[in-house]
């Protein structure tokens, strides 16, 4: 009985072990890792077939004011290396001859590439290392940058978000609100260059301002990052307008106004609003300040089976009046209303109509994410790949329209007649 | 395998030297004769007179029967004046010849027994024995004073709304405190002797036309199959009935209040009685009679139901928090929000130890001030309060030991824990909790999945009294669908189909 007995105290002794070492394997603590925010990617200038990494990686204690923390004043919040590697998923072990602890992907928010490299016909490859690595997730952003992303990184120096990864995020939110940016995701990327009809936006940034572009005199708007003149005591990184990729390879950019037209015309993607200056049809030296916000859904009917293919698209928009210049009461005067509507109307679809045009002719096909909605247009798979849109697109004959609702005409109504002041 | 071995260890007996007691059982066989000489020997004898200072005989002569008699009395148990006036007063001043004890004596319970064996038990609960030359039998009377203290309000169950009286350790107290809510001649009080030394009584309560008889019958014969000595109070009989005793949830709901008792009567339920224990036991409990209070029904339906909710919430962040903590920490960092996740990272810089031992050395902290709170002399407890919070809590943060957060995960988790009012479940909870903490350490959210499922398989296993233990949620039942939330009282139209209730429907 004795040895039963000792043998049954074996094997519970046994499976408690089995438990205990067979847990654990995969632990990590989180204060040994060292969190990488942003990952830059150049092209490596010597050998075509590497590239250059930066890392820029967040100090967790600081920001923190909980005790046990240590004395973090002293220390930078963030930590940025480049280095050249052959991807950057076996950069994580490279980076350990530099940093101390284990590189980790857990908190990357961002995917930084250069407007060279992203050119690049190899950039493709290496971006699809993204959808290897575990810890990558889809939902981080892509921004394409001017300049090398490893000079962008350090030249980035927001004063007032100290913790980089927050810095990132409120300022692709923000972006995304007021249309400055695309949202620029990383799965959206794949799915688009994988379903080979769109073309994607990313978001676009740069830390040089260009002094001699004749951005002083010319309408805001029509800039893209690093084109916009900002004066005092800030950043000097800009986020403005996007990048598009086609089939992966990135061929243009677009400016403000042309991402924010291509938010309103994109069937999911919306804006919440956009702050923005229409000309005045009543007196042509003022503008009016608009808040234009989308009115529910892009309405689209599409006509693809015919010879030529049309496509007629409606936009509801709802414009608020924010400014008045000139001093026309609108709130009063429905006739002066009705002109108004179809002032910013014609305003606008010849806006759309104009970019709408250039998508075809000059990319062959577009960044608003029509192909989703003419997909449904087709019975079977194999009908919608023969129909192939990007070849048909620059031949389909589009019609936009748009339906303004006039909003709010601000807090008061009336506005001074400055004729009468100044008699 | 696990079974037979420790049959084995435990059925051994010890080789004590023991002494036989044959002569004495064969003693209390003796019937009464008459002989009052005799009788009263064995009865000194049988009580070691006059070493037992409370035994008392009181010789008296009965003046118009011109006999001689002995009461025998213990008097620590006695009411001394009732017996003063009611027993020896007329049986003294007794004139007439031929008047029957019954007619003498004016007590309100008397009773005759001939055979010693009979008469013990009755003088030890506290009746006085009449025994009178020349008379084959004694006549007991009832004169029972046991001390006890008076009805009291409530200390573990406590409401704002609602009855505050609580059982008592005098069971006759605690009858009538449940027949006070249910005045109706179909309760039924049946009474059991259920030890064989201390001779511990037990008394089962039920509604008879309610109650199903094979319950009662169930548990009835698990109580008079027990062959203890003694079993001192309700504490001890529930683990001597329960079925699985190395189970970690309890199965016998114990409470302390009369109303809670008189509902579950109510609903068919059997409810156990006993001296020496102020509260009852119920048969069968359910989880849900665990997670129940009574204050749940005196609030208003929102009000009600509102802490209910409280109460699974704080149930679950009990069992989860510190072992989410961990596993998060150390294997799914990739959950938590960045700003979150930076501020763990840098509190838990400068701390030397693992997550998981780190809570784990808070967790034990917290279940010592816990329990040393509730051991501690009164007037030292504000001290063991300071102690525990000050040093045990600020210090370790400020000397690094453990990071802020924890204590933070850590208090959330002890203080939920006492959301849950019933001691047994809170228990329960409790160690659960630490299996989580463990399993997390070692595997993480996968590990705590596993362990849960395994834990709800348990569960749902388990039986009370032939009743499942998630019932009515799991397997479904009528009832009144008084689980996680209640119902309007109106609604509550049937009594739990589980305990197959005679009557179901709730006029």
């Amino acid at each position: 009985m004795t040895k039963q007995k000792s043998l049954f105290k074996m094997l519970c002794l046994l499976s408690f072990l089995l438990l205990l070492l067979s847990g654990c394997w995969d632990q990590k603590e989180v204060e040994k890792m060292a969190y990488v925010v942003a990952i830059g990617l150049d092209q490596d200038e010597e050998d075509e077939n590497r590239v250059k990494i930066t890392y820029l990686i967040s100090n967790p204690e600081v920001g923190s004011l909980a005790q046990g923390g240590g004395a973090a004043g002293e220390e930078p919040p963030r930590e940025i290396i480049s280095f050249t590697a052959d991807d950057f998923i076996t950069s994580r072990n490279l980076a350990n001859t530099v940093v101390a602890k284990e590189i980790t992907y857990d908190l990357l928010r961002i995917l930084v590439v250069s407007e060279d490299f992203a050119k690049n016909k190899k950039f493709l490859r290496w971006l699809y290392d993204a959808t290897k690595e575990r810890e990558i997730r889809r939902d981080i952003k892509i921004l394409v940058t001017k300049e090398q992303t490893s000079s962008f990184m350090i030249d980035n120096q927001p004063l007032l978000e100290t913790r980089p990864h927050e810095y990132f995020e409120m300022l692709f939110n923000r972006g995304k609100k007021a249309g400055m940016v695309p949202s620029s995701d990383l799965l959206t990327f794949f799915r688009i260059t994988e379903a080979d009809a769109d073309l994607f936006a990313a978001a676009y940034g740069t830390a040089q301002q260009n002094d001699n572009s004749s951005g002083k005199n010319k309408d805001p708007e029509q800039a893209i990052a690093g084109e916009l003149q900002y004066g005092g005591e800030t950043n000097t990184v800009q986020y403005a307008g996007s990048a598009l990729f086609k089939e992966g390879i990135m061929i243009d950019t677009l400016t403000i106004e042309e991402t924010r037209l291509m938010f309103l015309l994109h069937p999911t993607e919306n804006p919440v609003a956009i702050l923005t200056n229409l000309p005045d049809p009543f007196n042509e030296e003022y503008q009016i300040a608009t808040r234009i916000r989308p009115n529910g859904q892009v309405k689209f009917d599409m006509n693809l089976k015919k010879e030529t293919p049309s496509i007629d698209v409606t936009v509801p928009v709802i414009i608020e009046v924010l400014t008045n210049h000139s001093g026309t009461n609108f709130a009063k005067d429905s006739e002066k209303r009705i002109k108004l509507k179809e002032s910013f109307e014609d305003r606008i679809t010849k806006k759309f109509e104009e970019l709408i045009k250039k998508t075809q002719d000059e990319y062959g096909t577009e960044p608003f994410g029509w192909s989703l909605v003419a997909r449904k247009e087709f019975l079977r798979i194999s009908d919608w790949e023969s129909f192939d849109w990007m070849k048909t697109y620059p031949d389909i004959e589009i019609n936009v329209s748009t339906e303004v609702r006039l909003g709010n005409f601000g807090r008061q109504g009336e506005m001074l007649n400055i004729k009468d002041v100044r008699d | 395998m696990l079974k037979k071995l420790l049959k084995k260890v435990y059925s051994k007996k010890p080789n004590v030297p023991e002494k036989s007691s044959t002569e004495d059982i064969l003693r209390k066989e003796i019937q009464l004769d008459g002989n009052l000489e005799q009788t009263l020997g064995f009865f000194k004898e049988i009580y070691s007179y006059p070493d037992n200072q409370d035994f008392v005989i009181r010789n008296i002569h009965i003046n118009g029967m011109s006999k001689k008699a002995a009461l025998i009395y213990i008097w620590t148990i006695t009411d001394v004046t009732l017996i003063d006036q009611h027993i020896l007063t007329p049986l003294i001043r007794n004139n007439s010849t031929s008047s029957k004890i019954e007619d003498i004596v004016s007590i309100q319970s008397v009773d005759t027994k001939n055979v010693i064996k009979d008469i013990l038990p009755e003088i030890n609960k506290g009746s006085a024995a009449l025994i009178i030359e020349g008379d084959p039998q004694a006549y007991l009377f009832s004169v029972t004073n046991f001390e006890g203290r008076g009805v009291e309000k409530s200390e573990n169950e406590t409401v704002v709304k609602g009855p505050k009286e609580a059982f008592t350790e005098k069971s006759s107290t605690n009858i009538s405190l449940i027949r006070k809510k249910i005045k109706n001649e179909n309760l039924v009080v049946e009474s059991l002797t259920i030890t064989e030394r201390s001779k511990n009584d037990l008394f089962i309560i039920y509604e008879k036309d309610l109650a199903n008889e094979k319950l009662v019958e169930n548990v009835r014969e698990r109580v008079n199959s027990l062959q203890v000595d003694a079993i001192q109070n309700l504490s001890l009989l529930e683990q001597h009935i329960e079925e699985r005793k190395f189970s970690i949830f309890p199965t016998v709901l114990y409470t302390e209040r009369p109303d809670r008792a008189a509902s579950f009567i109510e609903d068919g339920y059997i409810v156990l009685i006993m001296d020496n224990s102020p509260a009852c036991l119920v048969l069968p409990a359910t989880f849900w009679s665990f997670y129940h209070s009574s204050e749940d029904h005196y609030l208003r339906f929102h009000y009600g139901n509102f802490t209910r909710l409280l109460r699974i919430i704080a149930l679950f962040i009990t069992l989860f928090t510190s072992a989410i903590y961990v596993g998060v920490v150390t294997y799914h960092a990739e959950m938590i929000p960045p700003d979150l996740l930076l501020a763990i990272a840098a509190t838990r810089e400068r701390v030397p130890f693992p997550a998981a031992i780190e809570v784990i050395i808070m967790e034990l902290a917290f279940e010592l001030i816990r329990e040393a709170g509730l051991r501690v002399p009164s007037p030292i407890g504000p001290t063991i309060g300071i102690v525990g919070a000050l040093i045990l809590g600020q210090a370790a943060v400020q000397a690094n030991i453990v990071s802020p957060i924890v204590v933070i995960v850590v208090a959330l988790g002890g203080l939920s824990s006492f959301a849950v009012g019933d001691i047994s479940m809170n228990f329960s909870i409790r160690l659960t909790r630490f299996l989580f903490l463990l399993v997390a350490s070692l595997f993480g959210i996968y590990g705590m999945a596993a362990l849960f499922t395994f834990g709800i398989f348990y569960l749902v296993s388990l039986k009370s009294f032939g009743v499942p233990y998630l019932a009515p949620l799991t397997p479904k039942y009528v009832s009144s669908g008084d689980t996680i939330f209640r119902r309007v009282l109106q609604y509550e139209m049937y009594r739990p189909g589980y305990v197959k209730p005679k009557d179901i429907k709730k006029k």
